[in-house]
């Protein structure tokens, strides 16, 4: 420590002496801080603070450019080349879109954006920094969960590009239907809530990024593809499985019907897992 | 509860399963304290700090840190408290000045007092160089720096450092050791380690904890003196002074005549060179034996070469009290024996000071 420094401490010493409170003001701050509600207003402003960081990390390492231009070209290939594309089709529809979108969430954005949200900060360690700041368990889950589900969106509103360029400009193709393209983004989005949750829920069980990424997407995968098995299995079974599909209650979505009970559904999936991931994250106390 | 204690434990345990890290621990800490927490690795240090964070939940006992207890009111208790984990866990591709924004973000501290405690732990902690660097390029040393300046951002009363020179080189120690007498002055601070001479230059006061209990509690000099025994050196010419007509003493006439004095529980001689015998004296610490034994040795007559008193080392008292750790690893014990060899290390005292001399 250089001799400036110590001056300068010294001085940071005198400030914090005239600030530092006599015992009857530090009393009454105590007193003042235990009668602070705990509720408070800092629940948002912790959970942005945490959210923020998670989101410039994201968009500071190359991953989420990776993912995200992956998926555009992705889905740009299935959208103009596969069975002959967009061009197959008589109407200016994204109907076909929407048809492969959710898959590739389920398998490629969702489990990369969630794979590190609490496995990497448990198995570096972080978790235990971060926890200890004045922040409520829930704070740290709602922010990742805000964080990974931000970058979604994201990726999801970038895939109004194609339609934009296809019917605004720079080409004009004709006349778009865009209420059942902005219903099925909204159904996206709500997919994704649910799938980020269950991601995160995933990423908090291991330290292992790659394990929480295929745990993710295996899971994913499984509640959106058993929704084809619907058209094979008739009768009770069926509606039981068409209740808990990710595609069933898509579905709805692409044709632009809003479904108030598909949005009840991927709310009360994102909502059990994030309660879940916040659970096994207090469980840390109690091992 | 005076205002005053800063960090209260009492009956504080610890369980994973039945592994009892820590076991019924108590002990506060005052307002301006610096305390010293010691203990072999594995001894409970980082556990106990851990839950005094509110990192992990006691299994039993109480804790209040600032009068706020660590259940009921868990953010009150982290508000209060600048903590560094071991190792300095931080969030690698964060840049330094980032780190402490995100600190002071999460403390609530608005701009202008962020800009100037920013600009205090800084110079403090040496940072200047490095605040736009990522903390991935940052040595373990400098790391560790900013691990301390997010515990200092909030100007918190209590410092909680978990290991906190595990990481610095001799120099980097140093400084780190005199800032801390500095902000010990108006802070309250536990400081784990298990380097000794840190806490002799750092710390007026111990906890010394092995096996999760607490073995040792207080100043420096009366942990010191917890051995309850003082040893002292003697030295007696083997030739009587020339010229006084005396009988050289003897080695057993010295030995018994040492035994005789007030105090002694033990005279053992020490192998030295033909000139003169030379003893170990052990006594009970309440009594100075130097003044008696002087005396009786310039009543015979004898030439007296030396004398004093070994004040026993930290490391010397820590080494006994935490000995028995090292041998319950060395030993396979029965489930049911581990309670009761934890008791016998009383009884073991003799054989581990022994070791320890």
């Amino acid at each position: 420590m250089s001799d400036t420094a110590m001056e300068v401490e010294k001085d940071d010493a005198k400030d914090s002496e005239k600030l530092s409170d006599s015992p009857a003001k530090e009393a009454n701050a105590n007193k003042s801080e235990a009668s602070r509600p705990e509720g408070g207003g800092h629940f948002f402003m912790n959970m942005w603070t945490i959210a923020k960081r998670e989101l410039v990390g994201y968009l500071n390492a190359p991953l989420a450019y990776i993912v995200i231009c992956g998926t555009l070209l992705v889905v740009g290939v299935q959208f103009f080349l596969y069975q002959g594309g967009i061009w197959q089709v008589d109407r200016a529809s994204m109907a076909r879109m929407f048809q492969f979108i959710p898959g590739l969430l389920c398998f490629l954005t969702i489990p990369l954006f969630t794979m590190r949200s609490l496995s990497e900060e448990k198995r570096l360690g972080t978790i235990e920094l971060l926890i200890t700041m004045p922040v409520r368990d829930s704070e740290v889950i709602l922010g990742k969960f805000v964080a990974a589900l931000g970058m979604v969106t994201i990726q999801i509103l970038l895939l109004s590009l194609y339609p934009i360029m296809m019917f605004v400009a720079p080409w004009h193709l004709g006349a778009f239907e865009w209420g059942p393209f902005w219903s099925g983004m909204l159904g996206l989005v709500l997919m994704s809530g649910a799938g980020c949750a269950l991601g995160l829920m995933f990423s908090g069980f291991t330290e292992s990024q790659i394990l929480s990424y295929f745990a993710t997407a295996v899971a994913l995968l499984a509640l959106f593809f058993i929704g084809s098995v619907v058209e094979l299995v008739r009768g009770p079974v069926g509606d039981v499985i068409a209740f808990f599909s990710f595609q069933s209650r898509f579905d709805p979505f692409a044709r632009g019907v809003i479904d108030s009970r598909a949005i009840l559904y991927f709310v009360s999936i994102s909502v059990l897992c994030l309660l879940v991931a916040f659970r096994s994250l207090e469980s840390r106390k109690w091992s | 509860m005076s205002t005053d204690v800063m960090i209260y434990a009492n009956d504080l345990s610890k369980s994973y399963g039945s592994f009892r890290a820590v076991d019924k621990v108590s002990f506060e800490v005052k307002r301006g304290e610096v305390v010293g927490f010691l203990g072999p690795n594995g001894a409970g240090k980082s556990t106990t700090m851990r839950i005094l964070t509110c990192f992990l939940a006691p299994s039993a006992g109480t804790v209040r840190v600032r009068g706020f207890d660590v259940f009921e009111n868990p953010l009150a208790v982290r508000e209060s408290l600048g903590y560094l984990p071991q190792r300095a866990p931080l969030y690698l591709e964060m840049s330094v000045l980032e780190y402490l924004r995100f600190a002071a973000d999460l403390r609530h501290l608005d701009q202008a007092t962020f800009k100037k405690r920013a600009r205090s732990v800084v110079e403090v902690c040496g940072l200047a160089q490095v605040l736009h660097k990522e903390i991935r390029q940052l040595s373990h040393g400098y790391r560790q720096r900013v691990g301390l300046a997010q515990a200092l951002i909030h100007d918190p009363p209590i410092l909680i450092l978990d290991e906190p020179t595990s990481d610095l080189d001799p120099n980097e120690k140093a400084e780190f050791l005199d800032y801390l007498k500095q902000i010990g002055q108006e802070r309250t601070v536990l400081l784990s380690t298990h380097n000794l001479k840190e806490v002799e230059t750092a710390c007026a006061r111990a906890i010394i904890i092995s096996g999760g209990r607490v073995v040792a509690d207080g100043a420096l000099d009366e942990i010191r003196a917890k051995s309850g025994r003082v040893r002292y050196v003697v030295s007696v010419e083997e030739q009587a002074p020339s010229g006084s007509g005396r009988t050289p003493p003897k080695k057993g006439e010295v030995e018994d005549a040492l035994m005789k004095l007030k105090g002694v529980k033990k005279v053992a001689e020490l192998p030295t060179d033909e000139r003169a015998h030379t003893f170990e004296i052990t006594s009970d610490r309440d009594s100075d034996l130097r003044a008696d034994a002087f005396q009786m040795i310039v009543q015979k007559g004898w030439v007296l070469l030396e004398l004093h008193r070994d004040t026993q080392t930290l490391e010397d008292v820590f080494r006994h009290l935490t000995i028995g750790d090292e041998r319950r690893n060395r030993k396979i014990v029965e489930p049911g024996a581990a309670a009761s060899s934890a008791n016998d290390d009383d009884d073991d005292d003799d054989a581990d000071a022994e070791e320890a001399n």
